[in-house]
């Protein structure tokens, strides 16, 4: 169909170079080859900061008081639905379930089961065995997952009964809140993959080391010499221990319980060098409340409850120890 | 006679000839412009040189306007539509995963499916986009294509501990989507951006007014006025038919010229306003949309522990409809839009984005409440009214426009070629009358004087 611009061509030919000389310059068909620089390093977690900032000096440290001793509890548990009036149980049976802050991301402490949809875990069935003293059914209950920022504010202003989240007590903490009595006795150590050969933190000076922003065991990493690299959330940690990005994750053994559990291939070494005693959180202003978990608690200690909890839960830190001793300060 | 050399000297009283002055040899060469036959050969000269130029100037003028236009539709245009393409199957993708990770342990088969349809979709655009693009936007094809595999074995190794009920499926899927959004869409992104540049460059290349050709066609017009006027005084006849074929020959040919090149220019114009502009608008909205909708998900999914998609998901739909529900991309798109199917198409999207809103705030009040299952169901369960449902409207709604406007386009950009058809054999045609028409007229006069 060309032959009929023969013509044309011919005239086009003639002149293209005289009309075109300036605008044309093309000559991309012979240049060499692009040479491009791709990032190769692994992905890194949202959030993650290497190195991490490490918090500022460890809380005043230096006050006298006993974070463990809580209040005791006034005789024996009321039955089920018969709390004495006036009271806060009162008012949680009054409204017909009680409303526990939870974690839904710490597994084996309290997480949600993929497969369900529901909270489970250590603290879970702490908070469904109170509910069972309150209502006679573990049941009667309301889990609001919270962030561990928000653990003191949502039991200060009252959208929660109580906090069972992985909760240290401290004498920081016990000027916001009451505390029950210890019910899990947690300290930082360290995880490692199983074919590491590493069994204490002091092998870790020099090497990188994951823990959660803005917690405590960031400090103690840092201060043991070790690189601290900061994640938003502790799973984020496990996910860099798997790719090779760190050496060793290190915070309290609950969690690593956790961590340790969804990969055969790490394990928990070490001895504990914090003291993490945890405890249930309940607003100053209910000081009845607290009693009352604690006589929860002393019944679960000494049934057999707490042991199975244990054995139930967080079996890859060993077998179940003797469960914490209660302290009281009254 | 003797030697040559003594019958020189035998002529007394002659000096020797001078050499010839420059000026004497300049007239002697220009001798015969002094006189007519002389000059009208000139003139001719002159004219048919004046119309061969100004023909091929028009004739390869037209003909690379004709490439450009094409390479318009066939190749930018297209090029818009692989990187539009990219963009968007990597925003899908990373919503899809998203949301298959709220159905608990065993994703939906048709999310997989639309998942697996992504990654196919965005490997594909990728090598169209690869292979059309150069300079520094190419090195962004080179990071996604880097990238892509890593972010797959991501999603997988995420999937693998989901079924497993570990949660440490969910860092793998917040690590997938981080890579995500901090690499893979940025670089999308930038594709994007370079081939909707692209586009507009080869859209006003295509569009240049010829200045050139038509100064040319002005001089030969003129050129031809004065060869008439001449041959007037000379032979006191009042018109030369020959030269009067031409000189309308020339004036057809810079009219076709001007009228074929502003007609291409305001199809172009309207491929733009009509087409990829609104495409553009309507694409963009549709990526938002998709990213609010990862967002949503992920706040979920993170189980307490998603501030920060909270968050992104505030900024991206307020991206998407404004602050107020009618604004943002939506309304710059409503705004533009210049028929009734875009501008339906847009309502509805801005109908299904208000209502997501309301729904994702019962959502958001049933999560916070700790209701998760609840807040689940809302989201993925059954009924039209769920965030996903509504959705699913949006981004269909958005999806036909773009479709439709991807159409007006290529209809516009067809018609700027088609503005220019018949031009080049036209334009020989009439050069062949410019030329004839003056040698004919003007060979005539001459050989009146031999």
């Amino acid at each position: 169909m060309m032959s009929r611009h023969l013509v044309g061509r011919l005239l086009a030919g003639l002149l293209t170079v005289v009309v075109t000389a300036g605008a044309a310059g093309c000559g991309a068909d012979d240049a060499a080859l692009p040479d491009y620089q791709v990032p190769a390093d692994p992905p890194r977690p949202v959030g993650m900061r290497d190195p991490a900032v490490v918090p500022s000096s460890a809380p005043n440290a230096s006050e006298s008081c006993n974070p463990r001793a809580s209040l005791r509890p006034s005789g024996a548990l009321p039955p089920p639905r018969q709390m004495p009036p006036r009271t806060a149980m009162a008012r949680i049976v009054q409204r017909g379930r009680l409303v526990v802050g939870v974690d839904q991301n710490s597994y084996q402490f309290g997480f949600r089961d993929p497969l369900t949809g529901e909270l489970t875990g250590f603290d879970i069935d702490i908070a469904r065995e109170i509910a069972r003293s309150l209502f006679g059914d573990p049941d009667k209950i309301q889990f609001r997952a919270i962030s561990s920022a928000d653990r003191i504010k949502v039991v200060k202003d009252g959208t929660v009964d109580m906090v069972v989240r992985t909760m240290t007590m401290n004498c920081e903490r016990w000027r916001e809140v009451s505390f029950s009595t210890e019910y899990f006795t947690a300290g930082q150590r360290i995880l490692v993959t199983r074919s590491s050969g590493i069994e204490s933190i002091a092998q870790l000076r020099g090497k990188k080391v994951c823990a959660a922003d803005g917690s405590t065991s960031i400090r103690n990493i840092a201060e043991a010499g070790t690189i601290p690299v900061s994640v938003v959330n502790w799973t984020d940690c496990l996910v860099l221990l798997q790719q090779n990005q760190v050496v060793a994750v290190s915070t309290d053994d609950s969690i690593l319980a956790g961590l340790a559990a969804q990969d055969p291939n790490t394990q928990v070494v070490g001895p504990r060098f914090s003291d993490e005693p945890y405890g249930i959180a309940i607003a100053k202003t209910s000081p009845e409340l607290v009693r009352f978990v604690n006589a929860v608690l002393e019944k679960i200690r000494s049934d057999g409850t707490w042991t199975r909890l244990y054995n139930r839960w967080l079996r890859s830190l060993g077998p179940a120890p003797a469960p914490p001793k209660a302290q009281y300060r009254d | 006679m003797g030697s040559h050399g003594s019958a020189v000297a035998a002529v007394p009283g002659r000096s020797v000839v001078p050499p010839p002055r420059p000026w004497t040899v300049l007239r002697r060469m220009t001798a015969p412009l002094s006189q007519t036959p002389g000059r009208l050969t000139a003139i001719l000269a002159g004219v048919v040189a004046l119309g061969l130029l100004f023909g091929a100037t028009a004739l390869v003028g037209v003909r690379q306007r004709a490439d450009l236009v094409r390479g318009v539709t066939v190749r930018s245009g297209e090029l818009l539509v692989a990187a539009q393409n990219l963009y968007r199957a990597l925003s899908d993708a990373d919503a899809i995963t998203a949301s298959a990770f709220l159905s608990n342990g065993l994703e939906p088969p048709e999310l997989r499916e639309r998942y697996q349809r992504d990654l196919a979709d965005a490997a594909a655009a990728l090598t169209v986009v690869s292979a059309a693009t150069d300079g520094r936007s190419a090195s962004a094809a080179a990071r996604i294509a880097a990238r892509l595999p890593v972010y797959s074995g991501l999603v997988e190794t995420a999937r693998t501990y989901n079924r497993q009920g570990l949660p440490l499926g969910v860092a793998y899927l917040q690590e997938a989507s981080g890579l995500m959004r901090d690499e893979l869409l940025p670089a999308a992104r930038e594709l994007y951006a370079a081939a909707s540049a692209e586009l507009d460059a080869a859209r006003d290349r295509a569009a240049g007014f010829p200045w050139i050709a038509t100064l040319l066609g002005l001089t030969t017009l003129g050129a031809l006025v004065l060869a008439q006027l001449y041959l007037t005084r000379r032979t006191n006849r009042l018109l030369n038919v020959g030269l009067l074929v031409s000189t309308g020959a020339a004036v057809l040919l810079l009219g076709w010229l001007i009228a074929s090149a502003v007609a291409a220019a305001a199809y172009l114009q309207a491929s733009r306003d009509d087409g990829s502009a609104q495409m553009n608008l309507l694409a963009e909205a549709r990526i938002a949309g998709l990213q609010a909708r990862a967002d949503e998900a992920l706040t979920l999914v993170a189980r307490g522990n998603g501030a920060a998609f909270e968050q992104h998901y505030v900024v991206v739909m307020e991206q998407l409809a404004g602050a107020d529900g009618a604004g943002g991309l939506l309304g710059e798109a409503l705004a533009a839009a210049s028929d009734q199917p875009t501008r339906q198409a847009v309502e509805t999207a801005i109908a299904q984005s208000t209502a997501w809103s309301a729904a994702h705030r019962q959502v958001r009040a049933l999560d916070d409440r700790g209701e998760f299952t609840e807040a689940v169901r809302a989201t993925i369960g059954p009924g039209d009214q769920t965030t996903a449902a509504i959705f699913n409207r949006l981004d269909e709604a958005l999806a036909q426009a773009i479709t439709y406007n991807g159409e007006r386009f290529e209809r516009k950009a067809t018609s700027a070629g088609r503005a220019l058809t018949g031009a080049d054999v036209g334009f020989v045609v009439l050069t062949i009358l410019i030329l004839a028409g003056a040698v004919v007229g003007m060979q005539r006069r001459i050989m009146e004087y031999r």
